[in-house]
């Protein structure tokens, strides 16, 4: 089965579209195990980590039935380095997906154009034909997908499933055929519901929220200090299934709009809004604290920290809120112990 | 003009005025908050023109960071903002700007007035939107967001179409904004007007810039980096019109006598990126070796009308798609594959010997790309290039004696080349 890759800081790109094309999404993820040398030819150092980490696999060569990668508008990263990529990257099929910054109608009109040039590229580039039933289709499993994702999610703060476990789950989701994907998590849901609640009573129950996290070994890690993450707003995790797709709109447009309603990231405006949301849940899920990660150099999430650290604290009833910039190894991971330690005792 | 004048200045006299001009812009600031007139912080990239066409003072945060690093006040005002818990990493003309805000300085020193609105865009950077958003959140004041689309590599002509008309929208959006904001209404006769004199101003920029093709080189840095401020400030006034064609008169009477900026010019620069405004002296520095700088993309950068479609007609005519599209391609967001394009051709045109880039520590979209830029220009042209890793406004992230030494080796090695 063929695959396309998609780069995406945000997780903006329409699956859909590609799952109508007949064609396996998979989200290029970084591996931290892996060290960076070829993409610092090409990227300075002082540039965010995550992002030379997977242009450093993309030179390397990709899994072979990988055919095409889109990169999609996030952050000045994933805009700026899509010229490099397309410079030394070996595939025939690349295409930048500008997601718009605002979320209005003029936004819309337009993210609902970029889809569609998508959908007129990948037609004539793999000789396909992208039919509105068949993005029906798509949008069908991927809500079915989405469902099952929320009602697992609930598990974290039942304090049944960890919330380690629930990262590799989600991230297996974005990686995988997603009608696998859809069994998998049928079968896991109807396992996890046998399962009886933690023995251990005193984790502290934390809302993770940030750039970027796809090392579930910094979960697990999290973890090992005593903390379960109840809760986040996290592309792998709830910004990738919190609301749905209306099955009753006109699909293309559905789909602009889903991407343009869902909990906002620090990359689009107004990102400030991202506040509202981590509150709401935070309280919601009667979080013990709020922890912020910042990847090494991640703009976004930088420029907006004061601003939720002083919201945080001017609430009625402030939130503990703990930010982190961090290195991507896992080396460095331990450093961090002693902040977290320190957080996880004022909580 | 004499040969000792030159010797002993090289800037030209019409670059003095420059004061004047930049003192006219703050004068009518400072106006502009006496008499309760709408005034408007504005991101580079903004089509500036269409403030002043709709009566409403604008003020460029930037230009005033730069302020503040050239009189050595920016490292205070990036540590303030530092222990407010913006990251030593972040662009240190926004952190700049938070301290100088928070400090309540005077112009003089890079202090900025609060606005009545904000006007960004990403079309060179994300920063600049995130900046305008914390401080529209800090001091209270609405913001308007251009989203300009990336246009890279790859780009086709139907999606450049769809790409201009949404700016256009935007843009159009952005009128109704100003006018809920401060009660003034679009004149389309004033905006004409305005846009012909940001055309004109563009084009005398563009002629000086021409003359520097002479060998030797009429300007230096020391007339075009601070001789763009107008460009950027305040682009739709006639008065900075008279003083780039009083520049232009003199550079060109320098061409007419075969003078140079320098006395011996031996080697012709390129400086890709933004100057170290605390340390300009690093560009004298240069002259030592009769290295002179011919050429800037970021000072050319602001003379905007680089794409042959938007003419002059089209301006006056339909001024706001023309500044929508100009928003499209200029400079500062040229695709890689242009970019790369656009200096080769530049380094013929101005027979430049040799690139200098500055890696830019603040500026990760001006950086990003500029490994590539100097491997194809000196593996497929035999271009010599030399990047430089700073920062334009942080003077911590400067290693004078680092970048000595490799503009030093750089030189040795153009002095080679020109000896075979
Ligand atoms: S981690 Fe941050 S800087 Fe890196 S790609 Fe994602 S949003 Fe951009
Ligand atoms: S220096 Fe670069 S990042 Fe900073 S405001 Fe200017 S263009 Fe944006």
């Amino acid at each position: 089965m063929k695959k396309i890759a998609y780069f995406d800081a945000g997780i903006i790109t329409p699956e859909e579209i590609l799952i109508a094309a007949d064609l396996v999404p998979i989200r290029l993820l970084g591996n931290p195990n892996i060290g960076i040398d070829k993409a610092n030819e090409h990227i300075p150092p002082t540039h965010c980590v995550w992002a030379r980490n997977i242009l450093e696999q993309a030179i390397e060569g990709l899994d072979s039935d990988i055919k095409g990668v889109i990169v999609t508008h996030g952050c000045d990263c994933t805009n700026r380095e899509f010229d490099i990529w397309l410079e030394c990257v070996d595939l025939d099929f690349m295409f930048f997906l500008n997601a718009p910054l605002k979320r209005d109608k003029t936004s819309l009109k337009f993210f609902v154009k970029d889809i569609k040039e998508l959908i007129t590229q990948l037609e004539e580039h793999f000789n396909v034909n992208i039919t509105n039933e068949k993005i029906i289709e798509a949008i069908k499993l991927m809500n079915k997908i989405r469902n099952l994702l929320k009602e697992i999610s609930e598990y974290r703060s039942k304090m049944t499933l960890k919330g380690s476990e629930f990262h590799h789950i989600v991230k297996n989701v974005q990686q995988k055929d997603k009608k696998e994907a859809l069994k998998m998590l049928e079968d896991k849901l109807e396992e996890i519901k046998t399962r009886t609640p933690f023995t251990d009573k005193n984790l502290k129950k934390i809302f993770l929220t940030g750039s970027v996290i796809d090392d579930t070994e910094f979960i697990k890690f999290l973890e090992s200090l005593g903390y379960q993450i109840v809760q986040d707003d996290l592309c792998i995790g709830t910004r990738y299934f919190w609301i749905n797709v209306d099955e009753t709109e006109k699909p293309i447009k559905a789909l602009a709009k889903y991407h343009l309603s869902k909990p906002i990231y620090s990359t689009k405006v107004p990102s400030q809004k991202r506040f509202d949301f981590v509150k709401e849940l935070a309280a919601k899920y009667n979080v013990d604290g709020v922890v912020n990660i910042a990847q090494k150099f991640c703009e976004p999430i930088l420029y907006d920290h004061p601003f939720m650290a002083k919201k945080f604290k001017e609430l009625k009833n402030p939130i503990p809120y703990l930010f982190i910039e961090m290195e991507y190894n896992r080396e460095s991971y331990k450093q961090l112990a002693t902040r977290f330690e320190a957080f996880a005792e004022i909580i | 003009m004499s040969k000792a004048y030159v010797k002993k200045s090289k800037l030209l006299k019409a670059t003095l005025g420059l004061k004047n001009i930049m003192g006219r812009h703050f004068l009518a600031i400072e106006q502009a908050i006496r008499d309760g007139t709408p005034t408007a912080w504005a991101t580079s990239g903004t089509p500036v023109e269409l403030l002043y066409a709709m009566d409403v003072q604008p003020m460029l945060p930037e230009n005033s960071a730069t302020i503040s690093a050239a009189r050595k006040y920016s490292q205070k005002f990036i540590e303030l903002a530092e222990d407010q818990g913006f990251s030593y990493d972040l662009c240190s003309y926004f952190k700049t700007n938070i301290g100088a805000v928070e400090s309540n300085v005077d112009v003089t020193i890079g202090g900025i007035n609060k606005p009545t609105f904000m006007l960004s865009s990403d079309v060179i950077c994300d920063t600049h939107v995130n900046w305008f958003q914390v401080q529209a959140e800090r001091m209270n004041v609405p913001h308007f967001t251009i989203d300009v689309p990336h246009v890279v590599s790859n780009t086709n002509n139907r999606q450049y179409n769809y790409f201009k008309k949404y700016v256009a929208e935007q843009v159009w959006e952005l009128l109704d904004f100003i006018q809920e904001v401060t009660g003034h209404e679009m004149n389309m006769e004033r905006s004409k007007e305005v846009a012909k004199n940001s055309y004109d101003l563009s084009m005398v920029w563009q002629e000086i810039y021409e003359l520097r093709k002479n060998i030797p080189c009429p300007i230096s840095t020391k007339d075009t980096f601070g001789g763009l401020f107008p460009l950027f400030t305040m682009p739709g006034l006639k008065a900075p019109i008279k003083l780039y064609k009083r520049m232009y008169r003199e550079a060109k009477a320098r061409v007419d006598a075969g003078i140079g900026a320098l006395e011996q010019e031996n080697y012709r620069l390129m400086f890709e990126g933004i100057p170290f405004w605390y340390n300009l002296k690093y560009f004298a520095m240069l002259e030592k070796y009769g290295a002179i700088i011919v050429y800037e993309p970021y000072t050319y950068a602001f003379s905007k009308f680089m794409n042959p479609n938007v003419t002059k007609d089209m301006l006056l005519n339909k001024p706001i798609e023309a500044m929508s599209e100009l928003m499209l391609s200029f400079w500062y967001i040229f695709d890689l594959k242009t970019r790369i394009q656009k200096f080769k051709e530049t380094v013929d045109e101005w027979k430049i010997d040799g690139v200098l880039l500055h890696n830019n520590m603040s500026c990760r979209p001006n950086a990003c790309g500029l490994y590539d830029l100097k491997r194809r220009l000196s593996d497929d042209y035999d271009i010599p290039c030399l990047i430089i890793t700073s920062d334009m406004n942080d003077p911590r992230k400067m290693n004078e004696t680092q970048v000595s030494n490799q503009i030093e080796s750089f030189i040795e090695i153009l002095h080679k080349r020109k000896k075979k």
